[in-house]
């Protein structure tokens, strides 16, 4: 009976890991996207930090030439539990992406799959029940010579995808079934490795509807 | 269907073909058929007749443990008022009893005391006999030509006016004194009018509760000899407070709600783990097992206090041992109460800390203080302050809805049951008549053969007999009052 009840309570109490919810996200800053920088940074500050509670953790990682190396990570947080100290941290996370916006930095590359990868890893370690991946790129990949990725089958196992503000390529108001085409691949190509969904997002509003849905 | 076509080219050949062999098949197949719906029919309609007595029995049962609770219940109601009102009796007894003799020693001193004075009031000196005569006479003397005489009248005249005036002047002092003494008595006999007032009021008192037993009794007698008035009167009674008491409770759960959520948000600060327990995070659970806390110290004051009497066991306890539980109970809903009234202030500076967080992130100026209102923060000072307090009181109606719960449920497993049994009763009768109308919807597709029987038969019929049946079970195709009398004799049975 007794170690009934002692197994009872075991099962009632969980980690709250769980329940937190890990964000990744992706920052192409190779090619024109790269003038987007102060733009994303603002949609993460206003819709991505304000929508973390205690418990949830945040990276952003620069998509560069080669974003596969821990170099690539701009900022990282995981808040507190105390909600005095996680409104602290949010403030020094949203000065460390001020700095980031203000720095000049331009790619001559595009490595998104490299950036997936180490992405992946960070949301894996921190075995958050909800894991979303936002990528802010125009998606359009060009790995430099010699670079070779391939995304294991289970490497976004779980992990919800949303594309942010996919930028438009001069050839895609030429041909818009080539940007679609682009899309359609990369949706694919995520859900093949795993991924729970893959999303295209327009607006911050819709960004942080899905972050709520999770 | 078409399967079934005996030449699919021609279907309405078929179709009569296949009438005229099933016309055939239930004329023949009638008396089985019948037997079956019978058999069928008496087999729902017992079942469902054994289940509507079972539920009134249930339903009987119940309403008369429900009966005896209620008559046990309002038997200890009246035992407990009669015998609060015994003790009111005797302690006021005891009392004006206890004060009895200094009353009764008080009056005597007084009435001593009021005696005395009288009789000094009464103890005047009287004036000399015949004096005032003697000098009346005197004075009314003709002067005569004698001066010594005249001398002599002069001075008796005169001693006779001075001696007057002394008595008048005598007089007048008695007089006041008397008045003095009499002014004296006043106190005493106010005194004597007070202590009478009060034996009165004592007596009154007395009287009263008297009458209030008396009429204990009245209803205590009724109670015992289960009168169905004073039994209905105590159901209702139970009834009216249960409702109450459920009311006053859901203004409880509102309440606690409210304290619940004052306290939520400010208590992660305290209890900062990640950890959960049945989902929830544990700083929601400590708010809410705060708020459970302050409900079972409320319970133990309101035990300690005599308001309600949840655990027998208390009650046994010395008078010492219960002030002290009573002082343990109202000093944790304190410091609980003092506790809350921080969080909700904490809860005021977070909740302000995260509105210019999201200011500064939404790239608004930070801005350094601003003026504003300290109501807020002390309204809700104070709410966490009162809201333990209140939320205490929950002890009161929570014992009245559980001791008249049982009332309650009771009853409405009784109704439930009865509902059932008539459900039962009517659905039995129901399923009979259902069966008996199969049966004649049976024959009435057989129609053609059974008179064609009537006429070839002419009115005979020796072949139902062979069939096996009864005369008096005959489907009364032609005039149905054999089905009728076969439903009457059933429902006899």
């Amino acid at each position: 009976m007794k170690r009934a009840f002692i197994a009872l309570l075991c099962a009632g109490c969980t980690s709250g890991a769980q329940y937190a919810h890990a964000v990744v996200a992706l920052v192409d800053v190779s090619g024109t996207y790269a003038d987007q920088k102060a733009e994303v940074v603002n949609v993460i500050r206003k819709g991505l930090v304000p929508k973390l509670v205690p418990g949830d953790s945040l990276v952003v990682i620069r998509i560069d030439s080669e974003s596969y190396t821990r170099d690539s990570v701009e900022a990282s947080v995981k808040l507190d539990m105390r909600p005095s100290k996680a409104n602290a941290q949010k403030l020094a996370f949203a000065q460390q992406l001020d700095q980031f916006a203000r720095r000049p930095v331009r790619a001559a590359h595009t490595d998104i799959r490299g950036a997936m990868m180490l992405g992946a890893e960070y949301l894996r370690e921190a075995g958050a029940g909800r894991r979303t991946m936002v990528v802010f790129s125009d998606l359009e990949e060009d790995l430099p010579r010699g670079v070779h990725r391939e995304l294991s089958p289970d490497e976004l196992a779980g992990v919800q995808v949303l594309a942010m503000n996919v930028k438009r390529l001069a050839a895609d108001n030429a041909d818009p079934a080539a940007y679609r085409q682009r899309l359609s691949s990369w949706e694919k190509q995520v859900t093949a490795h795993g991924a729970r969904e893959f999303k295209i997002v327009l607006e911050p509003d819709k960004l942080a509807e899905l972050l709520d849905q999770g | 269907m078409e399967r079934l076509y005996l030449w699919p080219a021609n279907p309405a050949a078929s179709l009569l073909a296949l009438w005229m062999l099933s016309q055939v098949f239930f004329f023949f197949a009638r008396a089985p058929v019948h037997e079956a719906l019978k058999a069928v029919a008496r087999l729902c309609g017992n079942v469902l007749r054994v289940l509507s007595r079972w539920c009134r029995g249930v339903a009987e049962s119940v309403a008369k443990r429900d009966r005896e609770m209620i008559v046990e219940m309002g038997k200890g109601d009246l035992e407990a008022k009669i015998g609060r009102e015994f003790h009111r009796i005797e302690g006021a007894f005891a009392k004006e009893l206890a004060r009895y003799p200094d009353m009764h020693r008080k009056i005597d001193d007084l009435v001593t005391k009021v005696d005395a004075d009288f009789q000094e009031c009464a103890s005047a000196a009287p004036s000399a006999p015949g004096w005032s005569e003697a000098v009346t006479a005197v004075a009314k003397m003709p002067p005569g030509g004698d001066g010594v005489v005249k001398k002599v009248l002069e001075e008796i005249h005169k001693s006779a006016v001075a001696g007057e005036k002394k008595a008048l002047q005598d007089f007048r002092e008695a007089t006041a004194k008397r008045h003095k003494l009499l002014g004296g008595m006043a106190p005493a006999w106010k005194e004597l009018t007070k202590l009478a007032s009060e034996t009165g009021h004592a007596v009154t008192a007395a009287l009263e509760s008297t009458k209030r037993i008396d009429g204990y009794m009245e209803s205590y007698e009724k109670v015992r000899e289960a009168d169905d008035k004073a039994v209905r009167a105590l159901g209702w009674s139970s009834t009216q407070l249960f409702v109450v008491s459920v009311l006053v409770l859901a203004v409880a759960i509102g309440g606690a709600f409210v304290n619940f959520n004052l306290i939520a948000l400010p208590m992660s600060e305290l209890v900062p783990s990640g950890n959960r327990i049945g989902g929830m995070p544990v700083a929601t659970v400590a708010a809410l097992v705060v708020v459970l806390m302050e409900v079972a110290a409320g319970v133990f004051a309101m035990e300690m206090l005599g308001i309600t009497s949840f655990f027998p066991k208390l009650e046994l306890l010395p008078r010492s041992r219960r002030r002290m539980i009573l002082a343990v109970a109202l000093g944790g809903l304190f410091l609980l109460a003092c506790i809350e009234a921080s969080l909700a202030v904490l809860r005021e500076q977070i909740v302000a800390s995260s509105n210019a967080l999201r200011e500064s992130l939404a790239g608004a100026p930070v801005v350094a203080e601003t003026a504003s209102s300290r109501i807020p923060v002390v309204g809700q000072a104070v709410l966490g302050f009162v809201l333990p307090w209140i939320l205490a009181m929950v002890a009161v109606p929570l014992e009245t809805m559980i001791s008249t719960g049982g009332h309650i449920v009771l009853s409405l497993v009784a109704g439930i049951a009865g509902l059932l049994g008539m459900v039962s009763r009517v659905a039995g009768r129901g399923m009979r008549s259902l069966f008996e109308a199969a049966r004649h919807v049976y024959d009435i597709y057989i129609v053609i053969p059974l008179q064609i029987e009537k006429v070839v038969g002419n009115g005979k019929r020796p072949e139902h007999a062979a069939m096996g049946l009864r005369p008096a079970e005959e489907p009364a195709l032609p005039a149905t009052g054999g089905a009728r009398r076969g439903g009457a004799l059933e429902a006899r049975r």
